[in-house]
């Protein structure tokens, strides 16, 4: 007989005025995988937080039971969420980062043992007991500041065994992997469906999560709308469902008429990172460059930036050869760049919207003087607002208190401010809900139909079909293969660049088995 | 993760190794220019100045790791100590051990109430700090005195505590040196932090505290008692401190120490522990300590006048501090962050 893990009926959360979740019925059965889909402000990280008992649901109506038994919704805490073997782990993983992979899967169990000595020896393991129980080798000795990110899930994944979890929601567990380190994760989660415990996914990215998942409830804005099973499964529908409008990408296709190239690369070496690479982008050319991690496109994009200075080659702008040793070099030279890590490099979270989009531009935003002229500042933002239909109360607002969709906004907005003339986008729609990500995409076709050149960073092989009119798949520092706008007009150009990318993967599993 | 292990251990300089390599070289300087600087003498004189300040220094390095800060610790040394002093002039209890004791009791009550503080009213310790070790002090000066106890005046258990030598020499020219028994407090106190940073959960909470404390409070860390812990340890160590100094001295004038507390906050930090919490070491704060005394002392024996010494502090600390940073910036870039 399957067991409920978790059964929540007509649970309601009421913040001051709004109705964050309302009524919603969510069974969870033990080794059940289950994804929790829905836009951002949809309910479905409140639902989390009630769950875990870091916030209480409203009184009255309304059961959460819990291994089989009834718990008092009044009292539910922290740690009886822990003591019944629920645990999150967030998207920041909540890890230690001075303390070793040890430290980090152990104490959790320790604390809530009361212990008040540790020793090295017990520590060991009840680590290696975690990670055993995954299948995983990791060293237990190795600083989390010093591991991947991946590897920092894994050690969060283990700190959650260590406390015999019986669910384990996972916010948003992706966003920071590529696509190897996902199919581990993945894997992961089925050893650990395997063993009946049962896992709760909260992500954007559909296919992953179709991939893996038994079955999937969608809410939307505050309510549940929709639980789909396995055999129902449809991106479509699912979609539908989320966003409660049918969602198409537009394609994009090249209108420009010039053959004059933008940005030409040519013959660009860095050891180790890249090797060899020609690239031109033209004005209104959209071009992909997708590839694994450790592919060296980043580090190449970086390097065009004056962020990954290079070794051997020329860059060259409008067909005059550029030194760019710095990002201000670059941006004087008309180029921006999208980061790939949007909070930290992108944005300035604890300001307003106009000290945001004027940034880059903050000589043009002065009087004859150079004070800042706010009137001038206030008009951009106005202006940016207006052009991205960015979701803000008003220019005032601080950035950090945007949706993901409604942040990345403002940063396209602060590049588009300084009119630059070569646009690189780093994964751009990482953690961005679907119905923002076709208006980012909207947006980005306009600039390039407006003459600008871009080039998009990205896994998403979906992403780059619907965008791109050319594509470059990138593989261990080298171009293996160029798609041109011919390529990227037939039907099946999402299915080629996929294969493209997938059997590099496998030729290079290959090659290491021989090694080893 | 096979690439992880393969990794060769890189030598990394790290600060403990650049402060033991400025006190090597800085030994050999002084020894040629002057040799009579190389003795046990100098040695013993030192350990026994530079004992309150490691001793304090330990509380300190506890408060930075949780990413905290305490600069009202001088204020907490004289006044435990001035009053523990007093205490034993007006009962008449000359006994060395009922002095700490009443110094550590009033030490422990004044960092509580820094604790507090801090903790509800969740402002930023530096603030809450700098006002107590005016309140600390100002009340100390207010209620208690400001006569300044000479070595006539003080009780002779703590002269006799301050003579104290776990043995004696008699160098060529005949003057007495020897051991104080001062380093078997340092002794027992860097042992007493040591065990509490490595061996208990405590310890641990101190250092999850400073690395984030949003993930600690997450983990079932219980922060009020990690601030309870670390201000009322640093309390102790105070007044230690305050105890040591006055023995040191053989006398007790309240309007001393407080204002030098920044000079140890810089030893910490020179020691490699960084203010934005989470790290932070045993040796490299006692050695910290020791450059710290080790310039105050001898570069004299250089030639040069006391005043010298701020200055040579500064350039170590401002060394002492980049290094930390650059090591990090280095492995930050290798992972494609750039902080700068």
């Amino acid at each position: 007989m399957e067991k409920n893990v978790l059964v929540a009926t007509n649970i309601s959360k009421s913040y001051v005025g709004v109705r964050a979740l309302d009524k919603v019925s969510v069974t969870i059965k033990e080794g059940e995988v289950k994804c929790l889909a829905g836009e951002n402000g949809c309910g479905k990280s409140t639902f989390v937080k009630l769950m875990s008992g870091v916030e209480l649901a409203d009184k009255g109506e309304g059961t959460i039971v819990l291994n089989g038994r009834e718990i008092d919704k009044s009292k539910h805490n922290v740690i009886s969420a822990i003591n019944e073997g629920i645990q999150v782990i967030y998207q920041d993983l909540s890890l230690f980062d001075n303390m070793t992979v040890a430290e980090n899967i152990a104490l959790n169990k320790m604390i809530k043992e009361k212990r008040k000595l540790t020793n090295k020896k017990e520590v060991y393991e009840i680590a290696k007991a975690a990670l055993e129980q995954i299948g995983v080798e990791m060293d237990l000795d190795a600083i989390i500041q010093e591991i991947s990110i991946a590897n920092r899930q894994i050690v969060a994944i283990c700190r959650a065994l260590a406390l015999d979890a019986k669910l384990l929601f996972m916010d948003e567990p992706t966003t920071a992997l590529t696509k190897k380190e996902i199919e581990r994760l993945l894997d992961i989660v089925r050893a650990l469906k395997a063993k009946g415990i049962a896992v709760v996914f909260i992500s954007h990215k559909l296919d992953e999560v179709m991939s893996v998942a038994d079955s999937i409830t969608v809410f939307r804005d505050g309510k549940l709308v929709k639980n789909m099973e396995k055999d129902e499964f449809d991106v479509k529908k699912l979609v539908y469902y989320m966003t409660g409008r049918e969602v198409e990408y537009s394609h994009y296709e090249r209108k420009n008429t010039s053959d004059a190239p933008v940005l030409e690369l040519k013959n660009m070496t860095k050891t180790g990172q890249y090797n060899n690479i020609n690239l031109s982008v033209r004005a209104g050319d959209i071009v992909g460059l997708t590839g694994l991690l450790g592919s060296g496109r980043t580090e190449l994009a970086l390097s065009v930036f004056g962020l990954n200075p290079i070794e051997k080659g020329e860059i060259c702008l409008n067909g005059k050869p550029v030194k760019i040793g710095s990002p201000v070099d670059a941006v004087r030279n008309g180029i921006a760049l999208l980061p790939e890590e949007r909070a930290t490099q992108g944005l300035l979270l604890n300001k307003d919207m106009t000290d945001n989009v004027s940034v880059a531009i903050l000589k043009q935003m002065t009087n004859a003087v150079g004070i800042l002229n706010k009137k001038k500042r206030y008009d951009l933002a106005n202006q940016m607002i207006k052009r991205f239909r960015v979701r803000i109360p008003n220019a005032d607002t601080l950035i950090k208190t945007l949706s993901g969709g409604n942040q990345q906004k403002v940063v396209l907005g602060k590049w588009v401010a300084s009119e630059p003339k070569l646009f690189i986008l780093d994964s751009p729609t990482v953690g961005v809900d679907i119905g923002s990500k076709s208006e980012i995409y909207e947006q980005i076709q306009a600039l390039a139909a407006e003459g600008m050149a871009v080039i998009i960073i990205s896994d998403e092989v979906e992403e780059i079909c619907a965008n791109c009119n050319r594509v470059t798949v990138m593989f261990q520092g080298n171009i293996v293969k160029e798609f041109d706008e011919a390529d990227m007009k037939g039907e099946d150009a999402q299915d080629k660049i996929t294969e493209a990318i997938h059997s590099l993967t496998k030729s290079k599993a290959g090659k290491e088995s021989e090694t080893v | 993760m096979s690439k992880m292990k393969d990794s060769k251990k890189k030598f990394t300089f790290t600060t403990e190794k650049f402060l033991i390599l400025i006190i090597v070289l800085y030994c050999i300087v002084v020894t040629c220019v002057n040799p009579g600087f190389f003795s046990a003498a100098t040695l013993f004189d030192m350990i026994k100045s530079s004992a309150g300040s490691m001793v304090v220094a330990m509380g300190l390095l506890l408060v930075i790791i949780t990413g905290g800060i305490d600069v009202s610790f001088t204020a907490v040394a004289i006044s435990s100590g001035y009053i523990a002093t007093t205490i034993m002039m007006n009962t008449g209890i000359n006994n060395i051990f009922f002095g700490f004791a009443i110094a550590i009791i009033i030490g422990i009550v004044l960092g509580l109430i820094n604790a507090v503080l801090i903790h509800v009213t969740k402002m930023e310790p530096f603030i809450i700090t700098l006002a107590t070790q005016s309140i600390f002090h100002g009340c100390l000066t207010t209620f208690v005195g400001t006569k300044n106890i000479g070595s006539v005046d003080i009780p002779t258990a703590i002269t006799k505590f301050g003579g104290a030598r776990l043995f004696t020499m008699t160098d060529e020219y005949g003057n007495k040196t020897g051991l104080s028994i001062y380093i078997l407090i340092v002794i027992a106190v860097v042992a007493l932090t040591w065990w509490i940073m490595y061996k208990t959960m405590l310890g641990r909470s101190v250092f999850a505290l400073g690395c984030s404390a949003e993930s600690a409070r997450r983990a079932g860390f219980n922060s009020w008692k990690t601030h309870l812990f670390v201000y009322a340890y640093i309390g102790m160590l105070g007044a230690i401190y305050g105890m040591l100094s006055i023995g040191g001295v053989n006398a007790c004038n309240p309007v001393s120490m407080v204002g030098t507390e920044l000079t140890i906050i810089a030893a910490v930090i020179i020691g490699g522990a960084k203010v934005t919490g989470g790290s932070g070491s045993i040796l490299g704060t006692l050695l910290g300590v020791f450059i710290m005394y080790l310039f105050n002392q001898t570069l004299v024996f250089l030639g040069f006048s006391s005043s010298w010494n701020n200055l040579f502090l500064g350039v170590v600390l401002i060394v002492s501090i980049v290094i930390t940073s650059y090591q990090e910036r280095r492995k930050n870039r290798r992972l494609f962050i750039f902080t700068e």
